[in-house]
Order: structure tokens, then sequence, then C-alpha cells
């Protein structure tokens, strides 16, 4: 099983890994790094090694909060020479559900980072758009027959 | 009509959660069976936009599901049906609908119920019902997520002295 690590400024990661088993319920392989004020690329290679360490899968998906910064800066370099670890960006509630969901049917890493990349930007959606395209359901017709709909 | 699962759930279809069971039970239509909701054309309307979408959903009263049940032409179709309430799983019944197993899922909490789990309470009322369900021979099984521990609901209902 490819495990994950959420790496992010601050306690999102952990209060992000916490509210996803919510929706999932338990979940093996799946770690959080925090990055506090004071630490530097030095603290975050070192917990990632640590981290990894325990892990019985060498295939490793990091999902990080923003593009450039700390977290993803030194994933970057650990990831770089490790061909089974990615790298993805931009962690939201939805990313890190599918990539679990995905991941429970035996998902590749290269799998996990397209599922990744996709439902963070899929799970972003205003309601108006989404109304808009809906066409209203109309129940007095509907409760009548056996026919499903 | 083949029914994988049927859960009770105050939240009838609820995003990812309908999803994971979805998924974990191989269902390819969701069928949420509510009177109030299937009459309630906006509610309707909007439980239907966070149904899995590769699945077919669908808001039905208790007794258009009960006939869409009998209907043959849905003979191998793989359902997931979710209700309200016990009771609502007794109307089922009543009108037809075979039931061997229920998951009792999520259960929001109102003024004068019981809290059970971290999802589930329960009315005076609807103890009576699961009651009714146990005396009927179904099988109640507490469990809010696939991945998540399984318990007996009745075993639970005995150990918080609600029967």
């Amino acid at each position: 099983m490819v495990a994950i690590v959420v790496a992010t400024h601050g306690n999102l990661s952990e209060s992000l890994i916490e509210t996803a088993g919510m929706i999932f319920g338990n979940m093996e392989n799946v770690e959080q790094v925090t990055f506090r004020p004071g630490e530097g690329i030095e603290n975050l290679l070192e917990k990632y090694t640590a981290i990894t360490e325990r892990f019985d899968d060498d295939s490793v998906l990091f999902l990080v909060d923003l593009f450039g910064g700390s977290p993803y800066n030194a994933a970057g370099r650990f990831v770089a020479r490790r061909k089974k670890m990615d790298i993805v960006t931009g962690v939201n509630l939805p990313m890190l559900v599918e990539v679990l969901g995905k991941r429970l049917g035996g998902g590749t890493i290269e799998e996990l980072v397209q599922t990744a990349k996709q439902a963070g930007t899929e799970g972003i959606k205003s309601f108006r758009d989404v109304f808009a395209q809906l066409k209203m359901a109309n129940s007095a017709k509907e409760d009548e027959g056996d026919e499903l709909g | 009509m083949k029914i994988k699962l049927l859960r009770i759930d105050s939240r009838l279809i609820h995003g990812q959660v309908a999803n994971n069971w979805v998924n974990h039970v191989g269902a390819s239509t969701i069928i949420a069976a509510n009177d109030s909701a299937a009459k309630d054309d906006l509610r309707k309307t909007l439980l239907l936009q966070v149904a899995p979408g590769r699945t077919k959903s669908y808001v039905m009263s208790i007794a258009k599901t009960a006939r869409c049940y009998k209907n043959p032409t849905y003979k191998n179709l793989d359902v997931l049906m979710v209700v309200e309430t016990p009771k609502d799983v007794l109307r089922l019944m009543d009108e037809g609908v075979e039931v061997t197993q229920v998951n009792v899922g999520g259960i929001t909490f109102k003024e004068g119920m019981t809290l059970i789990s971290e999802a589930v309470s329960v009315s005076q009322e609807d103890v009576k019902a699961f009651q009714e369900l146990n005396r009927r021979g179904v099988k109640l099984v507490l469990q809010q997520l696939p991945n998540t521990q399984a318990s007996d609901f009745m075993g639970r209902l005995r150990s918080k002295g609600l029967i």
C-alpha cells in the first residue's frame, strides 16, 4: 500500500487527517508532518526521514499545502532521488479523501497522483453554478407507478 | 431488486459517506426512500445533487420504493437503499420489501433522544421500532463507515438500558 504523508504549515496536516477520519474511517500508513515557526528545511527533512522509515512500503505520496513553501521544498529534495515517491500540492479534504479511497482499491503511486490532482480541483464548485445545471425535481408527477424516477 | 445495503441515515444521501458505501457494497443505484423528501422538490433536488456521480440516484416515497422493488424490470439491480428511521424500514417490510439486515448508520440527535454512539441517537419511538425489527428476525448492525467497527445494535440498546 502506498504510504501517504500530509505535510503543511502549522496544524493543518494534523486536523486534515483527523477530519478525513470522520468521513473515511480508519486509515493506515498515513502520517502528518507539521511545520512550525522557527523550524527550517533541515527539520522537515529529518521528519520525512523518520516517518518514511516507519512505512512498510517505499512508495510514498506527499500531499503538501503550498507549492514553493518549505514543506514542499523539503519534500522536493527528499523525493528527487527516490523514484517511487511523488508530491502533490494544494492538499485539501476532497483530495485526501479521494486518495484514501483510491488507495483502498490498490492504486499505484502514479494513479494516486492522478486522483489527487483531479479530486483536489473537482472538489471546488459554487452552489449557483451547480444549481443552474440542475433540473428541478417535480414530485407531483414522480410519485406514481412502479418505475424508478 | 437486490438490496445490497439497507441503511438508516437521517441525512439520507450524504456525499462521501454515500460514496464509500456504494463502492463497498458494489451498488449501481441509490434509493432514498422517504415520504417527506419525495414531496419536497427543493430537498429532493439538493439530495440528488450530492449523490455520487457514477451512481443512479432516486428519492422516492416508501410506497413507490416498494412498488419499484416488486417490478421485475429491476430484478437484477444492485441497490443501496437509505431511510431516515427504523419505522420506515418496518413500513417497507409491510409493503412487501424483504429485509434481513439493516445498517444503522446515523440518526441525528434531537431533544428527548438518547445518544447511543457518536453518530446514532434514538427516541422511544425508534426503540420500539427497532424491537419490532428484531422480533421479525432482522439483523441490526451499528456501523457508521465501511471500515469502522461493526457492532450488534440490540446489544448496544441493552447496554444503554433502553430495553
